[in-house]
């Protein structure tokens, strides 16, 4: 006998706790609008402009002790991150407000020579970002997330147009609170929001309205078949029947995920925390979410029967 | 090939598809197993980018003792090699926090 994780004829009553679940998803949203005004998400220098400068000094330092070597120059607050000593004395330094960033390196290299002595102090490397380029590229990328969401409801709501729109709406409504869920998990985590994080928060988009499709399209399914049974029985049915589907193929995903996280270092960890957060998100949306908007707009927006459109 | 007015003992420009870029000799060469070391920047003409890496080349094939004839030789390689170079030691430096080291030894003669 094979080995089956989810048996073929599991009936949990998904729908039936559809109250429960979707009180606990607008509880957690608010939250999430309230702590992205209020906290906000720690944007990294792509989009608030600035710099980040890595310098490697050949003998040991404090965070404090290069703060206050770089004051004279007048760059108001650094951060100062210490690597650690198996990085060999180095440390990260970001500049918010430059009012000139170029020349950056030189500039900081013969600053620190003064209290460190000649070359101590090895500027390795500067990124920077202009703070109208930062601007810029928050408008878009918050643009680009407002977009897709948009577009993927707009496809979804097309393509089950004969069955009914409130698919579409569905779809949008699960994606919106993916992305507030997972803005919340970046808010209280702090990791840093850029522009990988933003092209992580966009592949959650896909991932979660792919998911949301196949559970949409076997209700349609279902709905066709049996014509006779209430819309939330055959939801049920086609929610329990892609189920083994929806963990399995989540599931592989997000082990990959968290050994990404685990292992992956520090530039891949906070795209990676927000695809694991996406996808987890993205599947309980597609059962808990998307599934009651279909059920309470067939209730309040009745035309024919979800069944017979379906047929 | 210029002398830096900076910190900077030669600096030599180069062309990219990014623009305009200047490679550095960032630190002083240094000598050892076997392999005259330099550290090198490159950074970007407006100075918003500067990305350091090392470049270890085997003593027989670095036959002249002064860095700056290495560094000219060197230079229109990395020219060539721009991308690949850049992306490499972007990468170390971010992910790994020390500087990539290109070896040119007998197996990867590069332009020596």
């Amino acid at each position: 006998m094979s080995f089956q994780l989810i048996r073929p004829d599991i009936n949990l009553d998904f729908v039936g706790k559809r109250r429960f679940f979707v009180i606990l998803s607008t509880v957690i949203n608010i939250a999430a609008v309230l702590m992205l005004i209020f906290v906000g998400l720690n944007y990294g220098v792509d989009f608030v402009g600035g710099s980040v400068v890595q310098v490697q000094f050949d003998k040991p330092t404090t965070a404090n002790a290069i703060r206050e070597s770089l004051k004279p120059m007048g760059f108001g607050e650094i951060t100062v991150q210490d690597f650690g000593a198996s990085a060999g004395h180095t440390y990260l330094l970001r500049f918010e407000k430059v009012a000139n960033i170029g020349s950056l390196g030189p500039k900081l290299e013969s600053q620190l020579s003064k209290t460190y002595g000649p070359n101590v102090a090895k500027v390795v490397r500067v990124e920077s970002v202009g703070a109208k380029v930062g601007g810029d590229l928050r408008r878009r990328g918050f643009l680009a997330v407002i977009f897709a969401t948009a577009f993927m409801g707009v496809f979804i709501a097309f393509q089950f147009r004969h069955t009914s729109w409130s698919f579409g709406a569905g779809a949008v409504i699960a994606l919106v609170h993916d992305v507030l869920v997972v803005s919340l998990a970046l808010v209280i985590s702090q990791f840093q929001f850029d522009l990988t994080t933003l092209a992580a928060l966009l592949t959650v988009i896909g991932y979660s309205v792919h998911d949301t499709v196949i559970v949409s399209d076997r209700i349609r399914e279902d709905a066709a078949k049996r014509r006779r049974e209430p819309i939330a029985a055959i939801m049920n049915r086609a929610i329990n029947e892609t189920l083994s589907r929806t963990l399995l193929t989540s599931g592989t995903a997000i082990v990959v995920l968290i050994a990404l996280l685990a292992f992956g270092g520090p530039i891949l960890r906070p795209s990676a925390f927000t695809l694991l957060v996406g996808f987890i998100t993205g599947t309980y949306s597609s059962i808990y979410i998307a599934g009651p908007v279909v059920l309470f707009w067939e209730g309040h927006h009745r035309v024919g029967s979800l069944s017979s459109r379906a047929a | 090939m210029q002398t830096s007015p900076g910190n900077y003992q030669v600096e030599i420009a180069l062309k990219s598809g990014r623009g305009p870029y200047r490679l550095l000799e960032a630190a002083s060469a240094a000598r050892g197993g076997g392999a005259i070391v330099l550290t090198l920047a490159l950074e970007s003409a407006n100075g918003i980018e500067r990305i350091a890496f090392k470049c270890a080349i085997a003593d027989n094939l670095a036959l002249d003792d002064d860095p700056e004839a290495v560094l000219a030789r060197l230079a229109p390689w990395i020219e060539r090699e721009f991308e690949m170079t850049r992306e490499a030691a972007l990468k170390s430096i971010r992910s790994e926090r020390r500087m990539h080291v290109i070896v040119f030894d007998r197996a990867n003669r590069g332009p020596f």
